[in-house]
């Protein structure tokens, strides 16, 4: 497998990832981190529903994540990773999956968030969570869509 | 026959543009409104719609109208018809599935949906 990208998304499967990143990285499967869908087939299966041909999304929670990630990394399949926020993303890097660039795409506007950029709201713990990245030399990037504007993040906290 | 109304649910500006150009062509429409999922979560988009449908649907049978099956506002609106909120949700529209809609109003709700496909597909093509 090759993770063509490790993404933090508040929407997780949504067109920017679909259409955008998808269609360009030439994705064929979605990887969705959560606890919380992993344990709702309902909702994964709304989901599901939009995805068009060619694609697959698998919805796991962060222990078989974490477990799974690591020991694929040589099939054949072009692989995006979800999650929704930068907790999770450094929970399965903690846990040992090999991450070395993390793109963030929408986290929005919430209590307790400040603006860095128009769709990238953070807290405290999001700051510091970029920090421990970067401080373990994996660089954070946000960019919502292929083409736009590439922003370290660290450098705008 | 029940009134219906409808909501269009897209990305950027496409929502206010459809209802902008099928006001052109098919004159205002008070029953039908644009909702953009720009700077929304997910959750808000889909809580947005949620009072949009609550504040003007009431007792009417609402039909949503999506840009893309896959992206937010699909899913936002596949929500609602899980919750039986909703008759129908169309995705990937076009200008003519509106226009169908507006002037299909009087057909019973099993001819208007299969009516509003067949005519919005047949109104896509390619010359030469």
């Amino acid at each position: 497998m090759t993770v063509v990208l490790f993404r933090v998304d508040e929407r997780l499967i949504h067109g920017q990832v679909v259409v955008g990143w998808g269609r360009r990285l030439e994705a064929g499967r979605l990887v969705v981190v959560s606890d919380a869908l992993a344990a709702a087939a309902s909702e994964q299966e709304i989901y599901r529903t939009g995805l068009p041909k060619g694609i697959e999304a698998d919805f796991w929670s962060e222990e078989l994540a974490a477990a799974r990630l690591p020991e694929l990394m040589d099939s054949d399949a072009r692989i995006l990773v979800l999650t929704s926020d930068l907790a999770t993303m450094w929970r399965l890097a903690v846990a040992g999956v090999p991450i070395h660039e993390v793109n963030v795409g929408g986290l929005h506007a919430a209590s307790g968030r400040e603006s860095v950029l128009p769709y990238v709201y953070l807290d405290p713990d999001d700051r510091q969570r970029v920090r421990d990245f970067e401080a373990a030399g994996v660089r954070v990037t946000a960019q919502d869509v292929p083409g736009a504007a590439r922003v370290r993040l660290e450098r705008v906290l | 026959m029940t009134e219906r109304c409808g909501a269009i649910v897209a990305h950027g500006g496409l929502a206010e543009g459809f209802l902008s150009a099928l006001s052109r062509v098919a004159g205002p429409q008070e029953n039908l409104w644009a909702l953009s999922n720009e700077a929304l979560s997910g959750e808000a988009l889909t809580a947005r719609l949620e009072e949009l449908l609550d504040e003007r649907a009431a007792g009417r049978e609402v039909f949503l109208f999506a840009d893309l099956d896959a992206g937010s506002c699909g899913l936002a609106c596949r929500r609602l018809l899980e919750e039986g909120r909703v008759k129908a949700v169309f995705f990937g529209i076009n200008l003519p599935v509106l226009i169908e809609f507006v002037f299909l109003q009087e057909q019973p709700l099993d001819r208007i949906i299969p009516l509003m496909l067949s005519k919005s597909r047949a109104a896509l093509g390619v010359r030469p």
